[in-house]
């Protein structure tokens, strides 16, 4: 039980976090939300996770959720790295701005 | 070779773009030779460590300096950002290795205007290209293909640094990609706009420093990574 309540805390984290991150990167949001929802799932019926990992050939119902938190990090390590590059997006700007306004004028030599 | 003039519009309204990194090995006889043919040229110095843009402002263009090295296609969206700023009535984007040749700008400023199309692309393939390893050419073979696949161009070059745009044209021009996959976002915003574009033959002269500069392998997965990777964020 104590796992399973401290596994549902994390991914109602995810699903937070995923929620909050919608505006910015929507498919990767609907994503980890779809994936931590079905992780929630088979915390809570196991068994239904061993049904399910049988039929995908997987093997153990713990092992289809192994698979669902790797899915899940991956999924966060991708959001990270969006939000790096809008970072960099940002700076861009902010760099060209800058560029443009100390533009230096030269003249042939003749 | 000397850049050349054309009737009619005013020279000086016609910006050409240079973004460069690191060029001062080659940069002075091509900016000297552009800015003989009375065009204004605008160098977007990436980042370099070198000399590049005092070469350059030497040289006679305006140059723009980016504080840290950011791309190419950062370069560029500079450039084009100040040209217009500038009112420039034409844009043509060159590229700062040695590869084209000066005198082929009047042949697509020429092409923009008899044509009414907003964008002119050089293709090399139309035209001629001196010193191509066959690697490169099987590269932008495969470029081509997918270019033609993501944006529904058909296009006989896609990865020509050799271009020139209308004012209309470059002000839908808005790149995102600050490295290599600029080139190929750049054409998705032209077949979203929906303005008319044509190609013209342009000559490309391979050297040994051009290709030390040129793309490989890698640099291709790392372009579909990023066209990947954008359409996941706004």
């Amino acid at each position: 039980m104590i796992a399973q309540i401290g596994f549902s805390i994390l991914l109602t984290s995810v699903m937070a976090y995923a929620w909050t991150e919608y505006r910015r990167a929507p498919v990767i949001a609907i994503l980890s939300m779809l994936v931590a929802t079905a992780g929630l799932y088979f915390v809570w019926l196991p068994a239904h996770a061993t049904t399910l990992a049988a039929l995908v050939g997987i093997g153990r119902g713990v092992d289809l959720i192994i698979y669902i938190w790797v899915i899940i990090s991956l999924m966060l390590l991708l959001n990270l790295h969006l939000k790096l590059r809008s970072q960099a997006e940002l700076i861009t700007i902010l760099m060209r701005e800058a560029a443009v306004a100390n533009a230096r004028r030269g003249k042939p030599s003749k | 070779m000397s850049a050349g003039n054309h009737s009619e519009v005013d020279p000086r309204s016609i910006w050409i773009v240079i973004a460069a990194f690191n060029e001062a090995a080659v940069i002075e006889p091509i900016v000297s030779d552009i800015v003989r043919g009375n065009y204004s040229v605008v160098l977007v110095d990436d980042g370099s460590q070198d000399k590049t843009g005092q070469i350059a402002l030497a040289a006679g263009a305006t140059v723009v300096t980016h504080p840290v090295n950011l791309g190419q296609g950062a370069a560029l969206q500079t450039g084009i950002k100040f040209a217009l700023q500038q009112g420039a009535h034409t844009i043509v984007t060159f590229d700062a290795d040695g590869q084209h040749r000066p005198s082929d700008i009047a042949r697509l400023v020429d092409a923009l205007k008899q044509s009414n199309a907003d964008y002119v692309l050089g293709s090399r393939f139309l035209g001629s290209s001196r010193g191509m390893p066959l690697r490169r050419r099987l590269l932008l073979h495969a470029a081509i293909w997918f270019t033609r696949a993501v944006t529904g161009l058909r296009l006989s070059d896609t990865h020509n640094g050799l271009r020139a745009m209308s004012r209309e044209g470059a002000q839908r021009i808005s790149l995102r990609q600050n490295r290599m996959a600029h080139a190929t976002e750049l054409l998705q915003q032209i077949a979203a706009s929906e303005l008319p574009y044509i190609e013209v033959p342009v000559t490309i002269e391979y050297t040994r420093y051009s290709l030390a500069k040129g793309q490989g392998l890698a640099d291709s997965v790392a372009i579909l990574f990023d066209l990947s990777v954008q359409k996941l964020h706004r």
